[in-house]
């Protein structure tokens, strides 16, 4: 039996599933461990062994491939715990991170403090050296001043070193023999180049995302590397395979090399579970609405496919990387109501986080969060939470709403149902915003239920929206980890080019491709990867005066005929009109950056077998809930649904990880794979 | 007026907050010159059918309060006459607009057949005709200099474009097609605010969302005054100042004279100097604008900006003042000079009484456009510059923003990539980092502003403008905190160097010519004397102040 892992650290549980060549799922839980991840790591893969039955070392033996969605890059980033990082940049240009193009948030905030640069001035160090836009060196590289610059950090104690040169997107020699000199001088130090990490035009995305290189690296070079050891040792010998930000995955050595790329690997699961269902479930157009304890991830499934973006920001640093398009807004369980000044009710963005956590979860909240709220209404079952592993303090959670309802001169079921009903219309103009914003129509769209605290929200938030369909997997944690496994291995290669897509030869074009795509070929290869290869073609394009670039597809642009650079700039036409409206077709359409993705195939799954022809299942119970009004509602066992089973809201479908509300007017039906399919009318 | 339920309230306000919210990501998406999709200059907003400002998108501070007198002018004009599917323009500053550049587009919504609300988009026109390109004339001495004025102008008429008035329009700013194409993009980004209002009415129902509105708007009103009643009742001044505006004036007073008894505040502007020759005049609805600024920069900035925030506040000017000039008057620079020093004149009067929440002044605008032949393209060029960004003011909470622009804009616009300008443009930049010793010294400094140097690598002699104000008055130090160093431009041209001002037009730069651009730092908060040395000594391990202490 040959088995296929996927591992994904989330900030509290980390979740394993091992797939056999029959299809068949087995799952594990175990407790992160954020300190060292691989601590946890290690003990969930011997969980999981047990659940088949194995010692650890006899499965790992008989797996070919593991899959690796992580948090510590993220982690790094967030809780600023990176590395000691040291800058070189082109004398008098050495202020760039810390100016931010000039943009402040926060608009009205002015008693907002200016952020921390991830790296402070007396770290960021001009070194004397030019090169103009076209190639041509405008001052050397001059040794003495790098010398200098070197000895600085040096004393400073970096233990990491990000180059930026301006103009390196263009020719990276004086950053490679930077390279070189630090690497001389400071053995063992990480060190990336902006020429490597993103070789394209503009020095403030550049250097801010070789920056967050620069600043994650370490931690996630030092985490893989004593993962990779422990799992040799383990006797594992096939390959560890990170999730990456844009949801393809990468060899460790690429992982490591490319660190900025890791930022998004933990949500990248999710997005690559929503893919996997899309699959599945043959809805190729998916909202995965993934609620978590303080903030909600929205994603688009198009096609099919995952949207992907240059234009994120993490943690406050731009990261220019192509990544999953994850808007992620400030409000979920944990969330807080507090009423202002105005007598205007607010939920978020403070959230009570897992500690103290909310009133009802009894470590000392005292704030009224929407999973009081919705305690209150009834719609959790004190008793039964996480499988009646914790119970919650109903009293703590009403004492909470109390608070929140005299502000507001309101009833307790009142200001719970306001709660509630504030948290779904801020969800829902973020699920508008994330599809308004790409000029997609939602209602085209079925939502998909993620997380445990999704259920109780999705179909109201679907109405809001005029969506019609809500589907609700029965356990999502394993749809992260089974569409993991489901996803190939994937080289994100980009090239500035700056010209008038209309003057530059179609020869010349077609050489910048086949570059590119070598590298890419070269860096499978190098993984070890021998299967078939998929090249995906696109280009990042504007009108001469435009800012923003749109990216274009040119899947469709036949590659070998003639007249190549006028079905470029035909399509990027094409786009641009399907997007704003309308389309300049006498105006020059200027190439900014070429792309190339190659994917290394990899085998697909067998599908997950059919859960068995079982009978409907009858309610378990009924339970008082309060839903516009008072009314006993029915509560059914997730897990014993049966295949074709309809359920007519109002009903609560709980199971230990998720509870679901069906409004009046949701029909759920239960799918093959016990699944809620959920009409709303 | 019905009782509303204050669930409602609260989904109807967060409701109108995404809407405008809407309106803006429709119009950055959607619009093509570079000042609107990078540097996001607009605004969108909802008026109720007397023009009273309901919800505001956070783009452009100065925007904002000048729109209900821009709503009535239009409403009166058309009193009787407006039915669904019109879009209306209008850009005179003397009739609610802020500068010729700024055109609003007015979309009415109606409500079965009675106009309840307009969706409304104020956007910063790359080009309004005019002598000079790109509408900032230091030249002008009349408002006809400055471009073309548009009164309140019916576009559509239910539903039908009115082509002959397009074409007016177009016909007088110098890139037609750009202009044509960032109209479309604001009467689309108008008309998702109707379709969505529509959708808000027919979800809550008429009286429900009226009620509804009614009461975010009395919640804004409370908010404010229970900010403004915890300050000590008292008459306090404020006095800002402007270098020149160009022509025959200088040492130019902003005088506000604040009068705060219980919850309201009287801000008189009368006592400021006569208006002007040049273009730094102040229309009264861009006066008001900048006092509404000043408001909302101390007030909690949670509060929603609308009608009932503003309730508080009365303002007075008098008519032949750089406040309140006669229809005529040049006033193009306004939104960022004399708009900005009013901001300040009033919240200098308002420091004493609450120093908790009054920051420091942020650095001046001073701009320049080059225009020229670029050699390696052979084609005509012109550039703005938007680099060496000045100094935020320092505040309460901390240090000044660096580099991060002007009070009336506080970190909203962006300058562009260096290196896309170099590709694009006859540029090479030398260097581009922060100035030192540029911010006024205070318990908190005051950020700093930017230390630029290019050369412009034409073949052929180049002309550039500037436009601004500052290099005699810094940014204001506030509680006892030190003024920012001003602006000090200078060209550098052989051996030969001569310091810009920040109003001319027609100078001539030559190939390799050099300018050198630093940029003013922000204002200090707090007495100097109370900065700690470790925070001193920081200042000088980070190269922000070189000086001894």
């Amino acid at each position: 039996m040959a088995y296929r892992i996927g591992i994904d650290v989330g900030g509290t549980f980390t979740d394993l599933v091992a797939v056999d060549d029959a299809g068949r799922v087995v799952h594990a839980k175990s407790p992160s461990t954020p300190e060292d991840q691989s601590l946890g790591v290690m003990e969930g893969l011997g969980l999981l062994a047990t659940e088949l039955g194995l010692s650890r070392e006899a499965m790992l033996a008989e797996t070919d491939r593991i899959v690796h969605g992580t948090t510590v890059a993220t982690n790094a980033l967030l809780e600023r715990k990176g590395a000691t990082v040291g800058l070189l940049a082109t004398e008098g240009h050495a202020d760039i991170l810390e100016m931010r193009e000039g943009l402040k948030e926060d608009r009205y905030n002015l008693r907002l403090p200016p952020p921390e640069p991830l790296v402070p001035r007396d770290r960021r160090l001009g070194v004397t050296e030019r090169m103009r836009h076209d190639g041509h060196v405008a001052i050397p590289l001059d040794r003495a001043s790098l010398d200098r610059a070197i000895a600085r950090l040096r004393e400073e104690g970096v233990g990491s070193v990000a180059v930026c040169y301006l103009h390196a997107w263009r020719d990276g020699a004086h950053e490679r023999a930077s390279a070189e000199a630090v690497r001389a001088a400071l053995p063992g130090c990480y060190v990336s180049l902006s020429s490597e990490v993103l070789p394209e035009i503009k020095e403030y995305e550049r250097t801010c995302t070789t920056v967050v290189n620069a600043y994650v690296g370490p931690a996630l070079e030092r985490y893989l590397t004593r993962l990779e050891a422990r799992l040799a040792e383990a006797g594992f010998a096939g390959p560890l395979l990170i999730i990456q930000s844009h949801g393809g995955v990468a060899t460790v050595a690429d992982a490591v090399r490319l660190a900025a790329g890791a930022v998004l690997s933990g949500p990248a699961g999710g997005v690559a579970g929503a893919r996997h269902v899309a699959r599945l479930s043959g809805i190729a157009n998916l909202i995965p609405f993934d609620m978590g304890g303080t903030s909600t991830d929205i994603s688009l499934i198009t096609e099919g496919e995952a949207a992907i973006s240059s234009d994120r920001k993490l943690a406050g640093q731009r990261v220019g990387l192509q990544s999953l398009d994850i808007v992620s807004i400030g409000a979920g369980g944990g969330s807080i109501a507090r009423v202002d000044a105005g007598g205007v009710l607010h939920v978020g963005p403070e959230s009570a986080g897992a500690m103290p956590g909310p009133a009802c979860y009894g470590r000392g909240g005292e704030a009224a969060t929407v999973t009081d709220a919705n305690l209150v209404l009834g719609y959790l079952d004190a008793a039964g939470f996480m499988g009646g592993r914790s119970r919650l303090d109903l009293a703590a959670a009403e004492v909470a709403v109390d608070r929140v309802a005299a502000a507001l001169g309101l009833g307790r079921m009142a200001a719970a149902e306001g709660i509630h009903r504030v948290v779904n219309t801020r969800m829902a103009e973020g699920v508008r915003l994330a599809s308004v914003r790409r000029g997609i129509d939602p209602r085209r769209f079925a939502l998909l239920s993620f997380g445990g605290a999704a259920g109780l929200h999705i179909t109201d938030i679907a109405r809001q929206l005029g969506l019609t369909r809500v589907l609700v997997p029965r356990l999502a944690s394993v749809l992260s980890a089974w569409g993991m496994l489901a996803t190939d291995l994937r080289c994100e290669v980009a090239r500035t080019h700056i010209g008038d897509a209309s003057t530059l030869e179609d020869e010349a074009l077609r050489a910048v491709y086949a570059e590119m795509e070598q590298e890419g070929r070269a860096r499978l290869a190098a993984a070890r990867f021998e299967g078939e290869v998929r090249i995906r073609r696109s280009a990042d394009m504007r009108y001469g005066e435009q800012i923003f670039e749109v990216p274009v597809d040119l899947g469709t642009v036949e590659w070998d005929a003639p007249g190549l650079r006028a079905r470029m700039a035909e399509a990027f036409h094409d786009r641009h009109e399907a997007l704003y409206t309308y389309a300049l077709r006498d105006q020059e359409a200027v190439l900014v950056n070429a792309r190339v993705a190659v994917i290394g195939v990899l085998p697909s799954l067998p599908s997950e077998p059919p859960r068995g022809r079982d009978a409907a299942a009858p309610p378990h119970g009924t339970r008082r809930i309060h839903l516009g009004t008072e009314q006993e509602v029915s509560v059914f066992g997730f897990d014993a649904l049966g295949p074709g089973q309809v359920i007519e809201g109002p009903a609560l479908v709980e199971s230990s990880t998720t509870t679901v509300l069906l409004r009046e007017r949701d029909r759920a039906t239960v799918t093959p794979l016990g699944w809620l399919d959920v009409s709303v009318q | 007026m019905p009782e509303i339920d204050p669930v409602t309230i609260s989904v109807v306000r967060h409701r109108l907050h995404a809407i405008v919210e809407e309106m803006g990501e429709a119009m950055l998406r959607t619009s093509y010159s570079q000042i609107l999709n990078s540097s996001r200059d607009f605004s969108t907003a909802l008026t109720d059918a007397e023009g009273r400002l309901i919800a505001q998108a956070e783009h452009v501070p100065i925007h904002v309060g000048a729109l209900p007198w821009a709503v009535r002018s239009v409403h009166d004009y058309f009193r009787g006459r407006i039915n669904p599917g019109d879009v209306y323009l209008l850009n005179d500053p003397y009739r609610g607009g802020n500068h010729l550049p700024d055109l609003t587009a007015f979309v009415p919504v109606f409500d079965g057949d009675r106009l309840a609300f307009w969706a409304i988009n104020r956007s910063h026109q790359s080009d309004i005709g005019g002598a000079t390109h790109g509408a900032y004339n230091p030249g002008a001495t009349e408002i006809w200099q400055e471009g073309i004025r548009v009164p309140p102008l019916r576009l559509y008429d239910r539903g039908e474009l009115r082509d002959d008035v397009a074409e007016l329009l177009a016909l007088n700013v110098r890139h037609p097609r750009d202009f044509r194409g960032d109209l479309a993009a604001m009467i689309g980004s108008a008309r998702v605010g109707e379709r969505r209002l529509g959708a808000l009415l027919a979800e809550f129902g008429s009286e429900a969302t009226h009620a509804a509105i009614e009461a975010v708007l009395d919640g804004a009103e409370r908010q404010v005054r229970a900010v403004i009643a915890s300050w000590p009742d008292g008459v306090y001044r404020g006095e800002a100042m402007i270098d020149d505006d160009g022509h025959r004036f200088r040492d130019i007073h902003i005088r506000a004279t604040v009068t705060k008894t219980g919850s309201d505040l009287v801000v008189d502007l009368s006592d400021s100097h006569e208006e002007v020759d040049g273009f730094i005049n102040s229309a009264y609805a861009n006066t008001c604008s900048a006092v509404l600024v000043a408001l909302s920069y101390l007030i909690d900035p949670e509060t929603p900006k609308n009608d009932g925030a503003f309730r508080p506040v009365r303002i007075v000017t008098r008519e032949g003042t750089i406040c309140h000039p006669r229809p005529g008057k040049p006033v193009t620079l306004s939104t960022n000079c004399s708009g900005q020093e009013i901001i300040e004149a009033v919240i200098k009067a308002l420091a004493p009484a609450c120093p908790d929440r009054a920051m420091a002044g942020w650095g001046r605008r001073f701009r320049i456009a080059i225009q020229g032949r670029d050699p390696r393209r052979n084609r005509p060029f012109i550039w703005h510059l938007f680099q060496a960004r000045p100094g935020g003011g320092a505040s309460p909470a901390g240090d000044g923003w660096p580099g991060a622009g002007e009070w009336q804009a506080a970190g909203g616009i962006k300058f562009g990539s260096i290196e896309v300008a170099e590709v694009r443009f006859p540029l090479y930049f030398l260097r581009h980092q922060f100035r030192p010793d540029s911010g006024g010294d205070g318990r908190f400094r005051g950020g700093p502003g930017g230390d630029l140097a290019f050369a412009v690598e034409v073949a052929e002699p180049a002309v550039a403008n500037t436009a601004g104000d500052g290099v005699k008055y810094g940014a204001c130090g506030i509680a006892g905190g030190r003024d920012g160093a001003p602006h000090r431009y200078v060209l550098r041209s052989g051996d030969e160097v001569r310091v810009l001002k920040t109003k001319e037009v027609g100078i001539v730069i030559h190939p390799g010519d050099i300018i050198e651009a630093r940029s003013g730092g922000g204002g200090g908060w707090g007495p100097p004397g109370e900065r700690s040395a470790e925070e001193r000594a920081r200042d000088r391990r980070l190269g922000f102040v070189t000086g001894e202490a």
